[in-house]
């Protein structure tokens, strides 16, 4: 058991901080788009690249640098703690992981050739699974070529896509097709939710013209569900931490009353329930991203649901991060809303936060019933 | 490389344990364990049950072999509570004296101390207590009055312990008390191994909220204590509590392991209560908030683990455990409020409504939460002192 971050982890983490302060800062980069549909440049996309960063789950014969979630998680951190408003997680992990789930069988195959642009920075991917129906018109059978009809209602990411990864229904199996965007019968409405600072958008596939990956398992579908919770909650937990650290830094310097407000204990006790729950959420994303790769799926999931059940008490940090800081809070110009709206945004992604704690509540009952009894 | 895994050799460890346990862990001793040491009888049998675990090599694990223990590493250690605590065991009677007071009597005491004391505290032939906890000595530990004058081969000790755990049944007791009124508080501090059947000590019970007698107030008047009882350096009795402390680096595991058992028990008290022909533990609003202290559960273990991580890796392990008790506090009280919420003041022979009510004590005993929490702005988050 060794829940220390390692040396190589401590470097990437330094080296995706450095790069995103100078190359896409809060005020240079994120804010000018936060109206904008894709939230990244080429110049910020290559860059990512260049850092080897868009390969980093690639697996090495696809060319990428084949690490765990657990650098991931490291990079997903420093996303967050940034409001990095591009399409990396959806690109580097979900379709990434995706792809090389399907990849296994060798070099030669459409998922392997996709994994390796990724790995060379030369597209952005994204999956549409999530929250509609879409179904494949076409030879079917072993024809790689088919047309999709459907909708899908919230992807990430899909106005800066230039490959959609999309489960459709053929039969009783569930299929991977991969489409370019844009091109006809692909019709995309970028969405403006409160944060500006996570791109998502409507996918409507009229005929769309695509090209068969492989049948996705069940359990490939459940492993997907999981990567982009526990990918999501590495993410909210650096916006997390760095709200967290806004307000303390502010309370050691804001005076009133002739002393920092850092130095009354109302405060500083608001300042530790943060903290609380900023180490608790980080326990849990140490334990689900190490899950996400080494544990059984039952424990995987279990580890990315608790995740999301715990989302809403992590938005809670935002809330109290502006209560710390007062009026200034409160203002547009402070970065403390951009970090309250991510943390909410990941509150509601997938469902509300509510019905996961039932969840767990009910595995809870079940594990109980079923345990050998010892009262 | 993170890993939550544990060696094979620690899981061996764990399944041998486990074993042992299994058969010896009679159906006596589980009624001891649930009726707790304030009830006289359930105290004997938990004494024999010390008894049969020193025997075994499984009282004190983390001694070294020379005194009777097995040298554990940290993850036995650790497997060791989470095994003991889910098998419903009893704490040992001497918990606070095998995990806090061993420690320091190793390192500062004297081998004819060691050799006539470390075996009988291990088999609970002596019960131990400890003299920290004063009046007007709380959560401000430093603050303690309790004086101890030296005159000739003795020291004269006068005062007032309170919250003595098991002050009332005990033989030894390690005291801290006042030996230099004049120096900082932190440094006029000594440490006594005092034979609590010493004329002019009077142990009275104090009983606390649920009637039950688990602590004691503990009067010194004029008692006479051989110089040789002194712990360590003189004045030096700050240094004895604070390295002690850092010994039991597993410990934080008991934090986790004994609130995911409690909920498990609240949860299976729930699946057989019934409401209007209906399992209580059904109904959607218990399973949201059985689900809210099962992920809390769930990530202070993770807060736990990191916290012995960091010990045993070169981590700083303050912000995590000093985080890890403030949040098993506060979540052993949030079980037994569900607990008491949704089976009622009578179930279970009522002992959801005295767990409702014990559980204050947890976010006061040992430091309150409110303390832990200023401690943790100034020290964690550099926040300033008023």
């Amino acid at each position: 058991m060794n829940l220390e971050p390692t040396e190589e982890q401590l470097a990437l983490r330094d080296s995706v901080r450095r790069f995103l302060a100078d190359k896409a800062p809060i005020a240079g980069h994120v804010r000018p788009l936060l109206e904008d549909p894709t939230g990244t440049t080429d110049d910020v996309w290559h860059g990512l690249a260049e850092l080897g960063a868009t390969g980093l789950l690639v697996p090495a014969e696809h060319g990428g640098a084949e690490m765990s979630m657990a650098e991931a998680g490291v990079v997903l951190e420093e996303l967050g703690r940034a409001l990095y408003p591009g399409p990396w997680q959806s690109t580097a992990v979900i379709s990434a992981r995706l792809l090389a789930r399907l990849a296994d069988g060798g070099d030669g195959s459409e998922a392997a050739k996709l994994l390796r642009r990724i790995a060379e920075g030369s597209v952005i991917a994204t999956v549409a699974a999530h929250n509609g129906t879409v179904t494949a018109n076409g030879e079917g059978g072993d024809s790689a070529d088919a047309v999709l009809f459907g909708d899908v209602a919230s992807v990430p990411d899909a106005a800066a896509a230039g490959v959609l990864l999309v489960p459709a229904a053929e039969g009783d199996r569930s299929v991977l097709f991969a489409l370019e965007s844009p091109s006809p019968g692909v019709g995309i409405a970028p969405q403006h939710p409160a944060d500006g600072t996570r791109k998502r958008g409507a996918v409507v596939l009229q005929g769309a013209p695509a090209c068969r990956l492989g049948t996705l398992s069940p359990g490939a579908q459940g492993a997907l569900v999981d990567d982009v919770l526990v990918a999501s909650a590495a993410d909210a937990l650096g916006a997390a931490q760095a709200v967290l650290e806004l307000a303390v830094d502010y309370a050691k310097v804001r005076v009133q009353f002739g002393a920092p407000i850092g130095s009354f204990q109302a405060v500083q006790h608001l300042c530790v329930d943060m903290l609380e729950t900023v180490e608790l959420a980080r326990s849990g994303v140490v334990h689900a991203l190490w899950a996400a790769d080494a544990a059984d799926p039952e424990e995987r999931h279990l580890a990315a649901v608790r995740l999301k059940a715990f989302a809403g008490r992590l938005a809670a940090v935002g809330d109290t991060a502006i209560q710390v800081l007062g009026g200034i809070g409160f203002t547009w110009e402070h970065d403390a809303h951009l970090y309250l709206k991510r943390l909410l945004s990941w509150s509601a992604l997938l469902g509300s936060p509510d019905h996961y704690l039932q969840e767990l509540g009910s595995r809870l009952v079940q594990s109980v019933q079923t345990a050998p009894s010892r009262t | 490389m993170v890993d939550f895994s544990l060696p094979a050799g620690t899981e061996r460890f764990r399944a041998e344990l486990r074993a042992w346990l299994a058969t010896s862990l009679t159906d006596d001793v589980l009624a001891a364990a649930r009726r707790g040491p304030a009830d006289p009888d359930a105290f004997e049998t938990i004494r024999t049950w010390n008894r049969e675990l020193a025997d075994a090599g499984w009282a004190a694990i983390s001694w070294p072999r020379a005194y009777g223990g097995r040298g554990a590493t940290v993850l036995e250690q650790l497997v060791y509570i989470e095994e003991t605590v889910r098998a419903r065991a009893p704490m040992p009677l001497n918990v606070i004296g095998l995990n806090n007071i061993a420690p320091a009597l190793m390192q500062y005491g004297n081998e004819e101390q060691k050799r006539a004391l470390l075996p009988r505290m291990m088999r609970a032939d002596d019960i131990w207590c400890q003299g920290m906890s004063e009046p007007e000595a709380g959560s401000d530990l430093a603050s303690l009055r309790t004086r101890a004058v030296r005159d000739g081969d003795h020291f004269v000790v006068t005062g007032q312990k309170t919250w003595t755990s098991l002050g009332h049944r005990a033989d030894w007791c390690q005291l801290y008390v006042r030996s230099d009124p004049e120096a900082p508080k932190h440094r006029g501090i000594s440490c006594l191994v005092v034979d609590m059947h010493l004329p002019g000590i009077d142990a009275r019970p104090l009983p606390t909220l649920t009637g039950e007698t688990h602590f004691a107030e503990v009067f010194f008047d004029d008692v006479r204590v051989p110089a040789d009882a002194l712990l360590g350096p003189l004045h030096g009795g700050w240094q004895v509590a604070t390295t002690t402390l850092s010994h039991e680096r597993a410990n934080a595991a008991r934090l986790y392991a004994e609130l995911q058992v409690r909920l498990e028990e609240v949860t299976a008290d729930l699946l057989r209560a019934e409401e209007d022909g209906a399992s209580v533990a059904n109904d959607p609003v218990t399973l949201h908030r059985l689900g809210e202290l099962a992920v809390r559960a769930a990530f202070l273990e993770g807060l736990c683990k990191r916290s012995i991580s960091a010990g045993l890796h070169g981590g700083d392990p303050f912000a995590s455990a000093s985080l890890a008790k403030t949040v098993w506090g506060e979540l052993g009280q949030d079980i037994a409020a569900l607990a008491y919420d949704a089976l009622g003041p009578d179930a279970a022979g009522g002992r959801w409504a005295d767990a409702r009510l014990a559980a204050r004590s947890l976010t006061i005993a040992g430091g309150t939460t409110q303390i832990n929490k200023n401690i943790t702005a100034q020290r964690v988050l550099g926040l300033p002192r008023r």
